[in-house]
């Protein structure tokens, strides 16, 4: 007779027995005896080929069978079999792998974050509308903190003089398209980001469609025919937009909260043409864009995580000469045509013709 | 609740900051819920994200309990890069429904947490199953 361990696991199999006697001259034929009298119990031991599940350690007078000759393992008059489950486990197949693990350790240990706001931005959907001067920083911060998928809209390609603040675009990017250089180096930071290329203008007649695929929208774009498609859609979308602006050497951002505000609020319409210069004609610190578009990078992985106070009915000011940080509060006008008591904008409309100039999306 | 002292506590995580960066596992002997013996154990997969019980010494520690008559109070476990809690394979892998699985993190490695979880699942072998956090009470070290 061969006295047999039966673990915990497997007694309520036995009928509660602890130790069950056998005769029988290999393991294999153990099993099968065992079987007969208990049924149930070798399929919890092996698998369809008789192969015996990893997590089962079987024992011979306290040796693994592995060490021996597995099933085969000759078995002798008054030989002490155990079975015993495995204890195994493991971070493996955890939230994150051993690199996530490394390359967010520093999230990860912020309390405030943990991994589980860090799971939250690797699900999050974050739409760019501009690869350029405000993209870029954005881009570049939201893929390294794991923002998990990141649109990118933009139909342009780089030029030579976007080269002086547009830091996701390279020299040797020149000519390409933006949103494809704009991948390569968020996908060089940070493989763990799906960049999503949207190689388009935004326009009416897409703004819906894609925007409505993602969960906040950072806007970086350089015209005002984008930038009311951008409130409009975001409004009748409900998405939060997290608005920024440069201009020379001043720049400024705010959080526009579908039904706490917007763009429109504060400038029903936009200024006659030509009456605003644009980058090109007006000229830009480079390093601005770097300042504002890292703020809206900031605003948006606080949404996201649901942390601190979001820059919401606050307009932040940014005067780069004086180095100054000014705060206006701003409010839901009641007036306001699109989100006011009784709107007149109640779809998207044309936005070249009712800015009076062409749209162009990238950043300034 | 699982009961155990600083000592033990202070045991389980100077041996997890000595295996880094592979994960360490050990067993935890004890009576009604309160952990008398921290038995250390080598981890047989050598690996920073994964863990199995060396078989010799697991069937060491089972004999050992018997033998002092101790219960399995707990299986315990660290986890280098991420938090004290069950991973997927922890989930899959658990099959001591009796025991609590302890989790140390050393994600801040000044500061190592523990946390102690039962993990119920209608069979062993079942992939998935419910996670219970199961309180620790830490006591003061005998005098
Ligand atoms: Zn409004």
């Amino acid at each position: 007779m061969v006295k047999v361990y039966i673990p915990t696991v497997l007694r309520k199999i036995t009928n509660g027995q602890t130790r069950v006697e056998a005769e029988a001259a290999d393991i294999r034929s153990l099993l099968d005896r065992l079987e007969a009298r208990f049924p149930g119990l070798k399929g919890q031991l092996v698998d369809s080929q008789g192969n015996l599940f990893r997590f089962v350690n079987v024992y011979v007078n306290n040796r693994e069978v592995d060490e021996l000759q597995g099933l085969g393992t000759p078995l002798r008059e008054e030989d002490e079999v155990a079975l015993i489950p495995a204890m195994a486990g493991g971070a493996v197949g955890g939230a994150f792998s051993l690199e996530q693990g490394l390359r967010y350790a520093r999230h990860i240990i912020l309390p405030e974050i943990g991994g589980q706001g860090q799971r939250k931005l690797l699900r999050s959907k974050v739409l760019l509308i501009g690869a350029g001067g405000l993209g870029s920083p954005a881009a570049l911060y939201l893929g390294a903190a794991g923002v998990g998928t990141m649109g990118i809209v933009d139909f342009d390609t780089v030029d030579l003089t976007n080269l002086h603040r547009q830091i996701l675009h390279g020299h040797k990017n020149i000519g390409r398209l933006k949103v494809d250089s704009a991948r390569e180096t968020v996908n060089d930071i940070n493989p763990d980001v799906q960049v999503v290329p949207h190689r388009e203008a935004l326009t009416s007649a897409n703004a819906l469609e894609i925007i409505g695929q993602y969960d906040l929208v950072v806007n970086g774009c350089d015209n005002f025919a984008t930038r009311y498609l951008a409130n409009d859609a975001c409004y009748f979308l409900k998405k939060p937009l997290v608005d920024g602006s440069i201009f020379r050497f001043e720049g400024q951002a705010t959080v526009f909260m579908p039904g706490k505000g917007c763009y429109r609020c504060l400038f029903p319409a936009p200024p006659p043409p030509g009456a605003v210069p644009s980058c090109a004609e007006a000229g830009v610190l480079g390093v601005l864009p770097g300042i504002i578009g890292v703020i809206q990078a900031i605003e948006t992985i606080k949404l996201i995580l649901g942390l601190g106070e979001p820059l919401v009915n606050r307009l932040l000011l940014f005067d780069s000469l004086a180095m100054e940080f000014r705060e206006v509060k701003i409010r839901r006008a009641p007036d306001c045509p699109l989100c006011g008591d009784n709107p007149t904008v109640t779809e998207l409309i044309d936005y070249e013709a009712f800015c009076g100039g062409p749209m162009a999306t990238t950043g300034g | 609740m699982v009961k155990l002292t600083a000592a033990q506590r202070q045991d389980i995580f100077a041996h997890a900051l000595e295996g880094r960066p592979n994960e360490v596992c050990g067993l935890l002997g004890g009576r009604e819920g309160r952990v008398h013996k921290v038995y250390r154990t080598r981890n047989k997969a050598n690996s920073p994200v994964r863990y199995e019980i060396e078989p010799q010494d697991l069937i060491r520690c089972h004999l050992e309990l018997e033998a002092n008559d101790m219960e399995l109070v707990g299986i315990y476990h660290s986890h280098v890069f991420s938090e004290a809690y069950p991973s997927n394979t922890d989930v899959r892998l658990a099959y001591y429904p009796d025991a609590l699985y302890l989790l140390v993190s050393l994600m801040d490695d000044g500061n190592p947490i523990l946390r102690a979880f039962r993990i119920l699942k209608a069979q062993p072998t079942d992939e998935r199953g419910e996670i219970a956090e199961v309180p620790i009470e830490v006591e003061a070290a005998e005098l």
